[in-house]
């Protein structure tokens, strides 16, 4: 290994450790106020429209255009994890369509 | 150790795994097309743990920036999990600092996902996120590995692949939408992070979407209390 690899892995590893660490060690230590309760309380919902709708509706580099088989494979996926509420289910069932869409688009 | 609800939560991973294989192998390849050996992408898959800023660091990488500008962008990227971490915390009121440190060190967007899609699994019950985490973080750094060594044989392309994690980032949103107002949230940062993302470089978007949401949600609730204060004050005779 290579002294100048390990050290970016090294600076790479201590900034990505504090800001998962500190929020954990401190939060949990304290009594969380209670308006700073309810912003937590949307926080996965929020992240996770973030990580999703750009996958869906925007290219690699953030300009808006609807991605095709990615939608058309979403929209299967989602009604069938709200019904079916499996994960595995809807993730093999998203993966089958968007493969299948890859012979025709 | 607690062998019981580490095991359940290592079970628990498997949709997790299936998606880390192949963005692992595609991390893989791509650390050993930059000229990194198969042990020091296994090293950065190991220590660092964070897709998105790994497949920056390899770009910068071969694009010959140094150790400073690779450790900041890293840091600007990962800022989102203080907002993740600051809400897993409440789940571990009782744990101690050296369990903490694990669970932290192994957060990651999918692990987090997956906890909040059941919160009651992880409540005070540290072994089971260490059990969903220690089988995530093995699949992913022995993909990367795998994927350094063999990586160039696989089409990863192919098999629906590509829709692995998406897919199941798609099924954890469903199951974070519990009231009308989850669904109000979800259209909002939907919104709010398709356009910052277009208007600013970089992984912004996701934090700025997050905090955005929350002081709405916070307002809203407010509000939501003031009104039905005011309603019970009027009932008073």
């Amino acid at each position: 290994m290579r002294l100048e690899i390990v050290s970016v892995i090294l600076g790479m590893a201590v900034v990505t450790f504090l800001p998962r660490f500190l929020p954990m060690a401190l939060l949990s230590r304290w009594t969380i106020p209670e308006k700073l309760r309810w912003g937590l309380e949307y926080i996965p919902v929020a992240i996770l429209s973030a990580i999703v709708f750009p996958i869906l509706l925007s290219d690699g580099r953030g300009i808006p255009g609807v991605q095709w088989p990615f939608l058309i494979a979403a929209v299967p996926t989602f009604i069938f994890a709200w019904r079916v509420r499996s994960l595995w289910g809807s993730v093999i069932l998203g993966m089958a369509i968007y493969w299948v869409l890859g012979f025709f688009l | 150790m607690n062998p019981g609800p580490f095991k359940e939560g290592a079970k628990a991973a498997t949709p997790i795994i299936l998606g880390f294989v192949p963005v692992g192998m595609a991390f893989g390849v791509l650390a050993q097309k930059a000229g990194m050996t198969p042990w020091e992408a296994g090293l950065m898959s190991l220590l660092v743990y964070a897709g998105s800023s790994q497949f920056i660091a390899v770009e910068m990488l071969s694009g010959g920036s140094g150790w400073l500008p690779i450790t900041l962008t890293t840091f600007f990227v990962n800022l989102r999990h203080l907002l993740m971490g600051s809400r897993l915390s409440l789940h571990f009121k009782r744990s101690s600092l050296g369990i903490l440190s694990l669970l932290s060190a192994q957060l990651t967007d999918e692990s987090f996902a997956l906890a909040m899609a059941e919160p009651s699994k992880i409540e005070d019950r540290p072994h089971y996120l260490l059990g969903l985490q220690v089988a995530s973080q093995l699949a992913w750094v022995t993909a990367t590995i795998g994927g350094a060594l063999f990586g160039s044989l696989i089409d990863r392309n192919g098999y629906g692949l590509p829709f692995a994690l998406p897919g199941l980032f798609i099924c954890l949103l469903v199951l974070q939408i519990r009231s009308p107002t989850h669904v109000g949230m979800m259209i909002l940062s939907g919104a709010l992070a398709l356009f910052f993302r277009w208007a600013f470089a970089g992984n912004w978007y996701i934090v700025l979407t997050a905090v955005v949401t929350s002081v709405t949600a916070v307002t809203i609730e407010w509000v939501r209390r003031k009104r039905k204060g005011q309603a019970l004050e009027g009932l008073e005779p």
